[in-house]
């Protein structure tokens, strides 16, 4: 296992692990770390179709994250290690746009890669780590990000009714989709009858109202 | 184009909608030239299955003619003759490697709304509610088809619409049901069920080797369609007659070797349970009527197989699992991973082997649907199995 020192993140807590988006530790499974002061978490997994320096390829080309990542609409790279996020809060016309900058902290080509924020409207870390599956067959791919519950968060929460840690857990799924399949499934568009006043209120219920990334397409 | 739209339970309506178009790379839109009514759609007639959603397009059984593409479908092209499986699966996943089709991994975009009722998603599927892929399905004048690189069947022959329609869901699921059941050479099969699964069960069962196969319902257009497969049938209305006494009378007293629960969620039973299940469905206190589970458990034999392919939903009620544990069963089960069948079940069908067609009891319009669809829910007029014309 890689080993990195904890205070690469800004906020992370004290925890007994060398790399902290890993889920085992000198052979014991390790919890994600709970939510605390404001400070919320989320470790999501995938067992992906390819070979991690591939994965690790896709998601190291940031200015893609739009293809796959919800809200996301451009990536900007600003310097070798640096780029400027930026997200629509929702697909109105009028909607939001909020941005920040962030900064690759840790970079190993087929391994690993975390990051934090470094100013603008988010305050967020994270890593994501490309293991080859036990099975031979795949890769395991864990994201463990963290959010303070500031304007992303809140953003994300009062307007598009997608939490932050569902948000991570969808653009994983979403991540895996394009990169096995070709395309993110989509059904948002499809055709269909009246809805009616519930059917609209309820399709927030569903996460339908967030939309589907395009992967591109 | 016309659509038949679930409006609420107990209400379809068929309606004009706008007509699909291609949305991903990998979709087809498929003008629908024969659909059909599937006893799995009853259930979402009857609101048993959560997450549907006023004008939603129903249907899961269609076939048709390649209308237009998408630019990374590369085996098909327009006029192309195709019957389309109801799993809808990306070819790509660690489970579709596997042949575990009706598990992809990425063709339900609600996959967290499954994945919080049953841990895990499977494939999304066509016209079966939010929860499972939120999908138009193909009772309609079109459809638009998702990842038609892997599922859709072309049709080279010119056998007719009706003879290849099933290979969408029913004969598939029969089929698999039936090598689910583990069946050996001589060995005898009850079929619980003889709606149109439990047909191609029964027909399955047979062509794997079972010797006997008992076929349980209580509606004699059923039953004869059964006996004309040459299975034994026991109806389970006529007074005197217990499932039970009538499965051991037929098997030496020691169960049938393969039972295969081709009812699921809404089973009808005539003993006190079948009160019980009604009453606590109402309350909500249930979601699914398990009679034939519980009863296929109790009937099988010593070491023998469950297989079920009747839809379940949700939380059971008293399901005897000791009696299941006590006797060593094998259950087998779930949504049929269409893909690996439906080549070798056209051959089937090309040789003469089999012709589906043999269950059709109606041939309707897109516009008699939804009071077809209450016929046969309310088991009216001898129905046995409804297929549609969207252009008649």
């Amino acid at each position: 296992m890689t080993s990195s020192p904890l205070t690469e993140k800004p906020y992370a807590q004290d925890r007994p692990t060398s790399t902290p988006a890993s889920v085992v530790v000198n052979g014991r499974y390790l919890p994600p770390p709970e939510d605390k002061d404001g400070k919320i978490w989320v470790r999501s997994s995938a067992l992906i179709v390819g070979d991690p320096q591939s994965l690790y390829a896709m998601w190291r080309d940031v200015q893609s994250a739009p293809l796959w990542q919800e809200h996301v609409i451009e990536v900007a790279v600003s310097g070798p290690t640096t780029s400027r996020w930026s997200m629509k809060t929702s697909n109105d016309s009028d909607a939001k746009v909020i941005s920040w900058d962030s900064e690759v902290l840790a970079d190993e080509p087929g391994v690993r890669i975390a990051w934090r924020s470094i100013g603008g409207d988010s305050d967020n870390a994270g890593e994501v780590i490309f293991e080859a599956a036990p099975s031979g067959q795949g890769t395991i791919v864990t994201v463990l990000q963290e959010f303070r519950m500031g304007k992303l968060a809140n953003a994300w929460e009062t307007l598009v009714g997608r939490n932050p840690k569902q948000a991570v857990i969808e653009n994983l799924r979403h991540f895996k989709a394009l990169a096995e399949a070709g395309e993110i499934p989509r059904s948002q568009l499809d055709t269909h009858g009246d809805r009616g006043v519930i059917g609209n209120f309820k399709r927030s219920t569903y996460g339908e109202t967030v939309p589907t990334p395009t992967g591109g397409n | 184009m016309k659509a038949v739209c679930w409006m609420g339970k107990s209400n379809m309506e068929t309606r004009t909608v706008p007509d699909p178009e291609l949305i991903n790379p990998h979709d087809a839109i498929i003008k629908v030239t024969r659909t059909a009514i599937c006893g799995s759609d009853l259930h979402l007639y009857d609101g048993f299955i959560p997450t549907m959603e006023s004008g939603d397009i129903m249907g899961h059984e269609f076939m048709g003619l390649v209308e237009e593409v998408g630019p990374e479908v590369t085996n098909l092209k327009r006029g192309d003759r195709v019957v389309v499986p109801f799993t809808i699966a990306c070819g790509s996943c660690i489970f579709c490697k596997k042949k575990y089709w009706a598990a992809c991994d990425n063709t339900n975009p609600n996959a967290h709304l499954m994945e919080k009722a049953y841990g895990y998603s499977g494939a999304g599927l066509f016209g079966y509610s939010h929860m499972m892929g939120g999908y138009a399905g193909g009772q309609a004048q079109y459809v638009r088809v998702p990842f038609a690189n892997v599922g859709p069947l072309k049709i080279e022959s010119d056998l007719g619409d009706e003879k290849v329609l099933f290979l969408s869901d029913i004969f598939p699921t029969g089929y698999m049901a039936a090598e689910n059941a583990q069946i050996q050479p001589g060995d005898t099969v009850a079929v619980w069920g003889c709606g149109p699964v439990g047909q191609f069960a029964i027909a399955s069962a047979f062509m794997l080797g079972a010797a006997r196969v008992i076929a349980i319902d209580r509606f004699q257009e059923r039953l004869d369609l059964a006996r004309s497969l040459g299975a034994i049938t026991v109806d389970y209305s006529e007074e005197d007659v217990s499932v039970l006494t009538a499965l051991k009378d037929l098997t030496g007293g020691v169960g049938p070797d393969s039972c295969i629960d081709a009812v699921g969620l809404e089973a009808h039973s005539n003993e006190l349970q079948g009160i019980y299940d009604v009453v606590k469905t109402a309350l909500f206190m249930e979601t699914d009527r398990p009679s034939v589970l519980r009863q296929a458990i109790q009937a099988v034999r010593k070491g023998g197989t469950l297989s079920i392919p009747g839809v379940y939903g949700g939380l059971l009620d008293k399901v005897p699992f000791g009696a299941a544990f006590g006797k060593g069963i094998t259950m087998k089960m779930g949504q049929t991973n269409m893909h690996n069948y439906m080549k070798p079940l056209l051959e089937r069908v090309e040789k003469g082997q089999i012709d589906p067609s043999y269950i059709i009891s109606h041939r309707i319009t897109l516009d008699q649907a939804p009071e077809m669809y209450k016929i046969w829910r309310d088991k009216e007029e001898r129905v046995t199995k409804i297929v549609i014309d969207p252009w008649a």
